[in-house]
């Protein structure tokens, strides 16, 4: 498996920078600068139509159904596929299968008991989807979160990054023919799970976020646990990237696939790892700072070239960074509050609830009316493991929210599919799929 | 005002019915018949440059007797990092442009606002039920749906309509 992808010509497409130039590159940081070639914009648009096949017009065509249960699609999305031989001509992607009417629950509901129902959009970073609720609804109420609820959250999100890049890899790696990688994503994801479990007691739907902070103070021992985790993870990703990165049938498989330009993911707002590998250094966390993103130091993941191949490498730098930040965080933890003490807006903790006569009377007026929003309208966007995704609220006034839309990543990147794999054999489609980072429960809310 | 509201401002001058700043969301309301000039004017005009639409979504506001249906549009903007809100009202089965040919984008939102709202669009290339089942009754995210729901479901079994 040592192979040496300047051999390899795929298509007439190949450009190899600085980082996939020689196979013994794995044991480098990563985030290096890029190669001294950059592909311009109408490189990457000639690359495309030299690997996309030509389209006869006017060929019989043949339509088949792929998912909604099918494993290359990730949960219950189908596409419909017109085929021309192997080539995809044009796809129509069926969603909302996993349809659960969030949105009008939300409606039905106060703000604090909005915060679980998050979980159930993007299971596989659920925290993500709690935090980008919580910063809508404080920036609906004027909420100030404290210095450590911030720096808690910032860690909490970056695990929740973590987790999902490397259950990603995982399962984009699976799905283009590789089983036993997948056993070593959730042998180290399991670490980043356990962490969760320390910190919150749930490792899959966290609900960790409150609304002006976090529902706990980091528990004892989590720091010296959370540290090793992120001392060893820099090394594990170093072996992901011996496995895969310089390995014939990935590169093969990757390499040139899905060329999707700048241009195009802002036509079909595909945002995250997809736009960033096409060499747009957009993050919200960058740009848009909040929790204590702005006063950490990190950067921000680009790569150039804007396929599957690119994806995969700007997802493993991401993983780098984001120890990087959980260290920072970790070192320049503040004291004090982990949650606002606004009495009007946010639960007391649960241990003075049952000794002091005023969290008690705080307590029962959070959970019956909620929290008192004044009435307006926001919209709040975060940068999310998966892309930007954005929280809208209008509210008339009261404990409850008048609509809640959620802005998903997903949601468009799975519109976008067909876009993305016009052209391509039908196999490239699983590789396209992956490299997006679709999650259904995500998708269909 | 900043440069944004002022390009918008100087363009439409009165048909911007409404702006407003709302915690630093700076919104607009121009009327339905607006829509989409308004928004190609976001798109195109080099003070805005509003290259993508964030999200675009339904809302229903029964209290608001005369218009009680609402369409709000995020924008946002890479070049200058920017965003807008555009609002318009409109009443029980009125229809806007689609601007599936603004961003493509928009195809899947204006399927969820249709279904969940009745909302319309002419010149959407395939203005089918997107989450809901085709079989589906009534415009679930209305104030007025119950929330427990009224009917079961049936899968699809056209595969054929043109998304």
């Amino acid at each position: 498996m040592s192979a040496d992808p300047h051999t390899d010509t795929h298509g007439a497409a190949v450009d190899t920078h600085g980082h996939d130039s020689h196979g013994h590159d794995a044991h480098g940081n990563g985030c290096a600068p890029a190669g001294p070639k950059r592909p311009t914009t109408e490189e990457l648009i000639a690359r495309k139509a030299a690997t996309r096949q030509e389209i006869e017009p006017g060929a019989d065509l043949m339509t088949i159904s792929i998912g909604p249960q099918h494993p290359s699609t990730h949960g219950v999305y189908r596409i419909v596929l017109d085929l021309d031989g192997e080539i995809i001509v044009d796809g129509r992607p069926e969603v909302g299968n996993l349809h659960r009417g969030i949105e009008k629950l939300c409606e039905n509901r106060t703000y604090h008991q909005i915060v679980p129902l998050t979980d159930r959009l993007d299971y596989i970073a659920s925290f993500a989807m709690n935090h980008g609720f919580c910063e809508a609804a404080e920036k609906l109420m004027g909420l100030e979160v404290p210095d450590r609820g911030r720096y808690i959250r910032t860690i909490a999100h970056e695990l929740a990054r973590l987790s999902n890049h490397i259950l990603w890899l995982g399962i984009h790696v699976m799905d283009l023919g590789t089983q036993t990688f997948f056993c070593i994503c959730f042998r180290d994801r399991e670490y980043i799970l356990d962490l969760w479990e320390m910190l919150c007691g749930a490792r899959l739907t966290h609900s960790f976020a409150r609304i002006g902070g976090v529902a706990k103070d980091l528990p004892d021992g989590f720091e010296y646990r959370c540290r090793k985790v992120m001392e060893f993870l820099p090394k594990r990703v170093a072996e992901y990237e011996r496995i895969v990165k310089n390995n014939r049938i990935y590169y093969k498989r990757a390499k040139g696939v899905g060329v999707f330009t700048a241009e195009d993911c802002y036509a079909w707002r595909v945002t995250g790892p997809p736009l960033r590998s096409a060499g747009i250094a957009r993050d919200l966390r960058k740009d848009e700072p909040y929790a204590a993103y702005g006063e950490v130091d990190f950067d921000v993941a680009v790569e150039y070239n804007a396929d599957v191949y690119d994806r995969f490498l700007v997802r493993m730098k991401e993983i780098r960074e984001s120890c990087k930040i959980i260290l920072q965080c970790l070192d320049q933890m503040p004291d004090g509050d982990f949650i606002s003490k606004d009495a009007g807006h946010v639960l007391p903790r649960k241990s003075e609830v049952m000794r002091q006569s005023g969290a008690m009377i705080q307590d029962f007026n959070q959970v019956f009316r909620g929290p008192q929003a004044p009435k307006g309208e926001v919209y709040r966007a975060i940068e999310v493991p998966k892309g930007e995704m954005g929280v809208y609220i209008r509210s008339e006034g009261g404990g409850k929210p008048a609509r809640v839309r959620f802005t998903t990543p997903s949601f468009y990147h799975g519109q976008a599919l067909p876009a993305l794999a016009k052209g391509e054999m039908i196999a490239d489609m699983v590789a396209i799929f992956a490299s997006i980072d679709v999650v259904l429960g995500d998708c269909d809310r | 005002m900043s440069a944004l509201m002022d390009a918008i401002t100087a363009a439409f001058g009165a048909r911007i019915l409404e702006t407003g700043d709302f915690r630093g969301d700076l919104t607009i309301s121009v009327a339905p018949e607006a829509w989409l000039e308004v928004l190609t004017f976001c798109r195109d005009n080099e003070a805005t440059k509003f290259d993508m639409l964030d999200c675009l979504l339904g809302d229903h506001l029964p209290e608001r007797a005369a218009a009680p249906f609402a369409l709000v549009a995020q924008l946002v903007s890479h070049t200058y990092g920017h965003r807008l809100r555009v609002k318009t009202a409109l009443t029980e089965g009125q229809a806007v442009p689609s601007v599936t040919s603004l961003w493509p984008s928009a195809n899947f939102d204006e399927r969820e606002a249709w279904e969940m709202y009745g909302i319309g669009f002419t010149g959407h290339p395939n203005l089918i039920r997107l989450l809901t089942t085709e079989d589906f009754e009534g415009f679930p995210m209305r104030k007025d749906f119950p929330l427990e729901g009224t009917v079961g479901g049936r899968v699809r079994t056209d595969l054929r309509g043109k998304i």
